[in-house]
């Protein structure tokens, strides 16, 4: 039973780490009040460029870069449309998305059953002792570099947010960004970078499926990951800390489910277990009392206009 | 102010207009590919495949076999395709192929197609329609499947030889009658080289998805598992393998599915299933093309394509039926045979290969006795099953451990 429990947990921590990456970047984007459903479109873009790059030169981390340089380009593409075009927030995102898995397949195309060698992969850490103890060796000691980032990202993220007067800034301005703007804080300026880290990270997302998880490139591989960062965002009602219990807890689910399948229970509804309590804790928040403490952002997906005062 | 801001209110209508047009990308379009060359006759096929051309699986496949006909036949054919096509859209498909592309013959190639394809055959009788992988036929609908069982069965000798804990996993996509033939037949192999070994299966409902399919082989592998074979259409699984093989230091041996896979796990892949659908293409577009095939006889036109006709071959890669790492362990391993007598299981490969790739094929399978997990006996002893009863099977052989999903 213990081996069963580590050896599922091993393999939760991978399979929700693509998720905790795009999930913590959409958490800053929407607590600056952009709501980006184009998340999936820059996984994706992000999974291809980094296969491309870390195969053409060899280097994972130089993949894992440009990535992340796609993903907040494509970003800005939803910034420019719902900052300063003052768009429909939804309409560009569900553009992005669709527009980032067209282009992913065409560029994508002559990479198709090209496997990535041995040195560009990003490969599980050994470090002598420690790797090797039973228990802990697994759990802690033998991921990929990726991984440590991305828990490690998470206390710096949270620390930014609540504890920095940038963190405060972005708040508010995901809060009112007519006070925030009246107290001198550049809206745009918040908006456009809060959007602009979700693509990176979204991007990094990406690219850790197709240079780690599963290294290969092949057409649509994010399979619905982008929307699940957005259920996960609402999860961790916007919070970096809750983002990682959220994302190891969908990995979980994910891994649990074949090694539950013997026992009868069907995949099906252990895949929808996540969104149902995605769903219950969407509306334990919404209550009139709980809000004030961990709503969702007042001003989530309203363009400001400084005009409209 | 106000001009300013219609001005910006008609600048986002424009931009968003224009993402809207870039995102026309992932619907599924038609692509054209033309040869201009002046012959008296000339055939115009068009393909509609169920996923894209870049999956690296099924319609990969079917994709290359366009492309080789393409090629090969350049002179009077001319092809059309159109990729990912959900099955509820054929019939839109297909009218257009027709009416617009004015094609002569329409591949459709994914079982979901069926009904729409008989009915398209109706619509357009002086048309020639072929299914792929249905059972429904009219006078100008023909079917057509290149079938793998016996290339699992091949590849159950090996992993029967190969495990060491005596435990074979199967990673498989959806609980249908072909995938579970072809576990049986898998499991078939592995037990007449390993009487004890027992066979997994973890199913992932969908027929492509790397993460699902690369948490499923995990899972099978920590119960003990150190050999897999799958159905899906990326080589997630033998990626795994690879891992372990070189990282873990732990061998794991996997069978490729549909697509070369050696170059993805070259300590890891022993061998697998490998399809050459332009075989069939061929065949057909030639006939069509001397007038063997017309709108008024295929009726009784159903390919069922094996070993013996070239339309499937056994290996990770073309050309190589074993991996060579693995040989000397395959000539380790010696099995009685009650009619070769004793010879080792790498031999054995490549007698039944030439057994079941000879005109008249001379060992099957699924041949008696055979008894379900349940131990009730299914086929009689000396006794081949045939093709309607594969084609329909829904019991699992003595020695799978895991139950179909009903």
């Amino acid at each position: 039973m213990l081996e069963f429990l580590v050896e599922a947990l091993r393999a939760a921590i991978p399979a929700g780490t693509p998720l905790l990456f795009g999930t913590l970047g959409e958490i800053y984007v929407e607590r600056s009040g952009i709501l980006n459903l184009g998340v999936e479109g820059m996984m994706i873009m992000g999974a291809v460029t980094g296969f491309s790059v870390a195969l053409t030169t060899g280097n994972p981390w130089l993949g894992v870069l440009a990535a992340a340089i796609v993903g907040g380009l494509l970003s800005l593409i939803h910034a420019f449309v719902s900052i300063t075009l003052r768009g429909n927030q939804v309409v560009s995102g569900l553009a992005l998305t669709m527009f980032g898995v067209g282009l992913s397949g065409l560029l994508g195309r002559r990479f198709i059953g090209t496997p990535l060698p041995a040195q560009a992969k990003l490969v599980g850490i050994r470090i002598p002792v420690l790797s090797d103890l039973p228990i802990l060796g697994p759990l802690f000691f033998q991921f990929d570099p990726l991984v440590y980032i991305s828990i490690l990202l998470v206390p710096i993220m949270w620390f930014i947010l609540y504890k920095t007067k940038l963190g405060i800034s972005i708040r508010s301005v995901g809060e009112d960004p007519a006070t925030a703007d009246a107290m001198g804080v550049n809206v745009f300026g918040i908006r456009y970078l809060c959007t602009f880290i979700g693509g990176v990270l979204a991007g990094v997302g990406g690219a850790y499926l197709s240079i780690v998880y599963t290294p290969s490139w092949i057409e649509g591989m994010t399979a619905g990951a982008g929307w699940i960062v957005i259920a996960l965002t609402i999860f961790a009602l916007w919070s970096p800390l809750r983002a990682i219990l959220g994302a190891y807890l969908f990995g979980g689910v994910k891994v649990l489910q074949y090694r539950l399948q013997p026992l009868g229970i069907s995949p099906n509804l252990l895949n929808t277990l996540p969104f149902i309590l995605t769903i219950l804790v969407l509306m334990a928040a919404t209550r009139e009392v709980m809000r004030r403490r961990i709503g969702a952002p007042s001003a989530l997906g309203l363009p400001y206009s400084r005009e409209e005062k | 102010m106000r001009k300013r801001k219609f001005l910006l209110v008609i600048t986002s209508v424009l931009a968003l207009l224009a993402l809207l047009a870039a995102c026309a990308t992932p619907t599924p379009q038609v692509i054209k590919e033309t040869v201009e060359v002046p012959v008296t006759k000339k055939i115009k096929a068009a393909w509609i495949y169920v996923g894209p051309i870049g999956d690296y699986g099924w319609t990969h496949a079917h994709d290359l076999g366009r492309k080789y006909v393409q090629d090969k036949f350049g002179d009077w054919l001319d092809t059309v395709y159109a990729e990912s096509v959900p099955e509820a859209d054929a019939a839109r498909y297909i009218d257009r192929f027709i009416q617009e592309e004015k094609a002569d013959v329409v591949f459709t190639t994914s079982f979901g197609y069926m009904d729409a394809t008989i009915e398209a055959g109706n619509k357009y009788p002086d048309k020639i329609f072929f299914h792929c992988s249905g059972y429904k036929r009219a006078k100008n609908v023909g079917t057509y499947f290149a079938e793998f069982y016996q290339l699992y069965y091949l590849n159950g000798l090996m992993a029967g030889a190969l495990t060491k804990t005596g435990k074979v996993g199967y990673v498989a996509a959806h609980p249908i009658p072909e995938v579970v033939r072809h576990i049986n037949a898998f499991a078939l192999g592995v037990r007449e080289v390993n009487p004890d070994a027992t066979v997994d299966v973890r199913w992932l409902f969908s027929w492509y998805d790397p993460a699902k399919a690369r948490e499923a082989a995990e899972a099978l592998i920590s119960e003990g598992v150190d050999v897999l074979a799958f159905t899906e259409d990326s080589p997630a699984v033998v990626e795994v393998g690879e891992e372990y093989a070189t990282q873990k230091g732990k061998p794991i041996y996997t069978f490729a599915h549909y697509s070369p896979m050696l170059k993805y796990g070259p300590h890891s892949a022993v061998s697998g299933q490998l399809v050459h659908w332009e075989k069939i293409y061929e065949d057909i577009l030639t006939k069509i093309y001397i007038g063997v095939y017309t709108n008024e006889n295929l009726e009784n036109v159903d390919y069922w394509w094996m070993l013996r006709e070239g339309a499937v071959e056994l290996g990770a890669d073309f050309g190589v039926p074993i991996n060579p790492e693995f040989e000397d362990d395959l000539k380790a391993v010696k099995v009685k045979d009650p009619i070769l007598g004793e010879i080792s299981v790498y031999d054995l490969v490549f007698k039944r290969l030439e057994q079941m790739s000879e005109e008249t094929v001379l060992f099957d399978p699924f041949t008696g006795p055979i008894k379900d997990q349940d131990g009730n006996l299914r086929i009689e002893a000396g006794r081949r099953a045939s093709h309607d009863e594969l084609w329909t099977i829904d019991w699992f052989v003595e020695g799978i451990v895991a139950r179909i999903p009903r």
